[in-house]
């Protein structure tokens, strides 16, 4: 449910604007709203000095971040419970830039040693190829090396070079190979110097490619160079464990003061960004804002003046801000929590409709359950559910997972039993196991039926909750929905009674009800109801995708079964048929939770929900404070 | 004859929306990759969109199994 909330004012001198704010930074439950401008009431505007701190803390934010992000540090849940002085930004500044210039120096230069490596790495297959090769005594005896790396798509360019270099220079050359461990050619040509310009446009007209000494490694030859680079490269991996030494004692001098400075930053930025949103007169402040009404009280008690200076706070009357962006607070009982979730991917709610996570609750793992309805597939969704479970902390995101998990596979278990599917049919074979609700295996149109039924229910109640949310705003609106509503149950009725599921004789009068209620309803709701009808109709044919999808899922089991029998071996018909099943278990996880959750999106929230709510980002300390929305 | 007939036609009741489908959904993937390149937070809508096509599909195996179921096949 969408939890009640009361507007609140707080006036008091002018002098008390900052103790006040610095009291609901403390209460942390206060989202404050812009005070309007209003006769000599204006906007509080931030002072010159005030505008250069945001600007310096702005600064040192960034330079946090980029420390912590250089030295990985860990995230720090604990925060300090007290704004802290301001005295200490100075320290904070000076720590912050100074360890992110560390830092990140210490972050280039690994990146620097990892390139270096990288690169030297590509050179030492060459290296130990041409080791047997290198003529270090070329250059006396008048002869010039080249060397080249022939690719392995490209070794038919070997012979090719031989011949043309036989061809411009007769016999007065060298040419040695030697396979690489990735299928490349190493390639050495002794020629004389005196033919160097000749043989080097013979190797750019062939497209082989001379090996470039890299930077910092220039020598005459690739001989006096490569051992150069063989001892660098033996180098590296000390210099990198010195660099990465040196960060994680840097991390762990600094990890706590540099949360600790977030802190502090983010609550002075958060105190400056809330500052703006008061409005002050001449000798007053007023601040407004929204709390949980349950909370009133503690921010009526929190606030606390002076003997000569009181502070009053009042709570403003509903029917003032009924249309203003109030905060959305989603408050559900605990087994319905964790679908808050489900409810976070769309925009929130408007305030003052409906909650739809209660009825996702339920549907959600419903249709779930009816999609996969395996006991096997339900207990390795239970088994999965645990996994994310363990080390997950409380109200993390990770844990609504686990517990949407666990709904789910207590609805595909349930199903199972019902349908009497343990992996396909080997509860059947193995241990006895009959349907008690239907076999989807075999009684299809009897499975169609019943979604078709539970899509019908669903729709008339997002119908239903479309009246009641209608009615909160506009009688002529909820009179409109109402009769939509009553003309799908009646065409729904006459469908019935047309296959003879009711008695045929009710086909007649609710046909002429029909006839009677459609130009009211088209008067009260206009031309566009005929066509809210059908899509209403066409959206409860599509919950026919749970029988599909539940189809699939069972006759995907059967394969595997079949086909795991199918093999002389028992060992490999086994392995088989768990890595099928184990296929089908993935695609079991993702179809029905994509399908479920559009059923929910498109076809039960298209009935009623009213997006539009604002987050609730009540001022206080840490990141979700009052500034970030600012 | 009939039973060749019936299940021709349920083959191309469900082949023909397959195809339709993968038409489309070979059209929203690039879309939805770009999307969600430039706005991470658009990725509901981006399943959504995915999952649209899909009904095509779903309902032309509804009807090929009509089809099978009512011609005995």
């Amino acid at each position: 449910m969408i939890v009640e909330m009361a507007k609140l004012r707080i006036l008091g001198p002018r002098r008390l604007l900052t103790p006040t704010l610095l009291q609901l930074q403390d209460l942390g439950v206060f989202h404050l709203a812009r005070v309007a401008e209003q006769g000599s009431l204006a906007p509080s505007a931030l002072s010159l000095r005030q505008l250069r701190l945001r600007r310096q803390l702005h600064r040192m934010d960034a330079d946090l971040a980029a420390a912590q992000t250089a030295l990985h540090c860990p995230p720090i849940r604990a925060r300090p419970a007290s704004i802290p002085s301001l005295v200490g930004l100075p320290a904070v500044a000076r720590l912050a830039h100074r360890v992110r210039r560390e830092a990140e120096a210490l972050a280039a230069q690994l990146l620097a040693l990892g390139e270096e490596r990288a690169l030297l790495l590509k050179y030492k297959d060459a290296f130990l190829a041409f080791g047997p090769l290198l003529r270090p005594d070329a250059a006396r005896a008048g002869l010039r090396a080249y060397y080249a790396v022939v690719l392995a798509s490209q070794t038919s360019l070997v012979p090719k070079v031989r011949a043309l270099l036989a061809q411009v220079i007769g016999d007065g050359f060298e040419l040695r190979s030697r396979p690489l461990p990735g299928g490349d050619t190493a390639l050495l040509i002794l020629a004389p110097a005196s033919t160097s310009t000749r043989v080097e446009e013979l190797l750019g007209e062939s497209g082989v490619a001379e090996m470039p000494v890299p930077r910092g490694y220039e020598a005459p030859t690739l001989s006096e160079a490569l051992p150069r680079m063989m001892e660098r490269l033996a180098l590296i991996p000390a210099e990198r464990d010195q660099a990465l030494s040196t960060a994680r004692s840097l991390r762990d001098q600094h990890a706590t003061a540099l949360a600790l400075g977030t802190a502090i930053v983010e609550d002075a930025l958060a105190e400056l960004a809330a500052l703006e949103l008061s409005g002050v007169t001449e000798r007053a402040f007023v601040l407004e804002g929204w709390v949980p009404r349950r909370l009133t009280e503690t921010v009526m008690r929190g606030i606390a003046g002076s003997p000569d200076a009181p502070i009053s706070v009042t709570q403003i009357e509903r029917g003032l801000w009924a249309d203003e962006a109030v905060p959305v607070v989603l408050r559900n009982p605990r087994i319905f929590r964790p679908f808050e979730l489900l409810i976070g991917l769309l925009p929130l709610p408007r305030y003052g409709s409906i909650d739809p996570t209660p009825f996702t609750a339920v549907f959600f793992p419903m249709f779930f359950g009816l999609m996969v309805g395996d006991i096997g597939y339900g207990l390795m969704l239970a088994a999965l559910a645990f996994l994310l479970h363990r080390g997950s902390a409380p109200d993390s995101r990770r844990r609504a997972i686990a517990e949407i998990a666990t709904a789910c596979a207590l609805f595909s278990t349930v199903f199972g039993v019902l349908f009497g599917e343990l992996f396909g049919n080997l509860g059947h074979d193995w241990f006895g196991m009959h349907p008690i609700l239907l076999d989807r295996e075999h009684q299809m149109k009897v499975f169609l039926i019943l979604v078709i039924g539970l899509g019908t229910v669903h729709v008339l109640l997002g119908l239903l909750l479309g009246v009641i949310n209608a009615f909160r705003h506009s009688r002529r609106e909820a009179l409109g929905r109402s009769l939509s509503m009553v003309v799908v149950v009646l065409i729904i009725a006459a469908l019935l009674a047309a296959l003879r599921t009711l008695p045929h004789a009710l086909l007649t009068p609710i046909v002429i009800v029909i006839l009677a209620l459609f130009p009211i309803l088209v008067a009260v709701e206009g031309l566009v109801a005929p066509v809210e009808l059908l899509s209403t109709l066409g959206t409860i044919l599509s919950y026919a995708r749970i029988m599909a999808l539940g189809t699939a899922s069972v006759m995907l089991a059967l394969v595997a079964n079949r086909l795991g029998g199918a093999f002389g071996s028992a060992l490999v018909g086994i392995v088989f048929a768990l890595l099928f099943h184990l296929v089908n278990f993935a695609l079991g996880l993702f179809s029905p939770t994509i399908h479920a959750l559009r059923l929910h999106y498109v076809e039960f929230f298209g009935r009623f929900y009213s997006p539009g709510g604002a987050e609730y980002r009540p001022f206080g300390h840490g990141p979700h404070s009052a500034h970030r929305a600012a | 004859m009939d039973v060749f007939w019936t299940t021709l036609s349920a083959a191309l009741a469900i082949a023909i929306p397959a195809l339709a489908t993968a038409w489309a959904q070979s059209r929203i993937g690039p879309a939805a990759a770009a999307t969600l390149a430039e706005k991470p937070e658009l990725s509901t809508t981006v399943i959504i969109m995915l999952a649209i096509p899909e009904t095509m599909v779903i309902l032309g195996f509804v009807v090929a199994m009509m089809i099978m179921l009512r011609g005995g096949a």
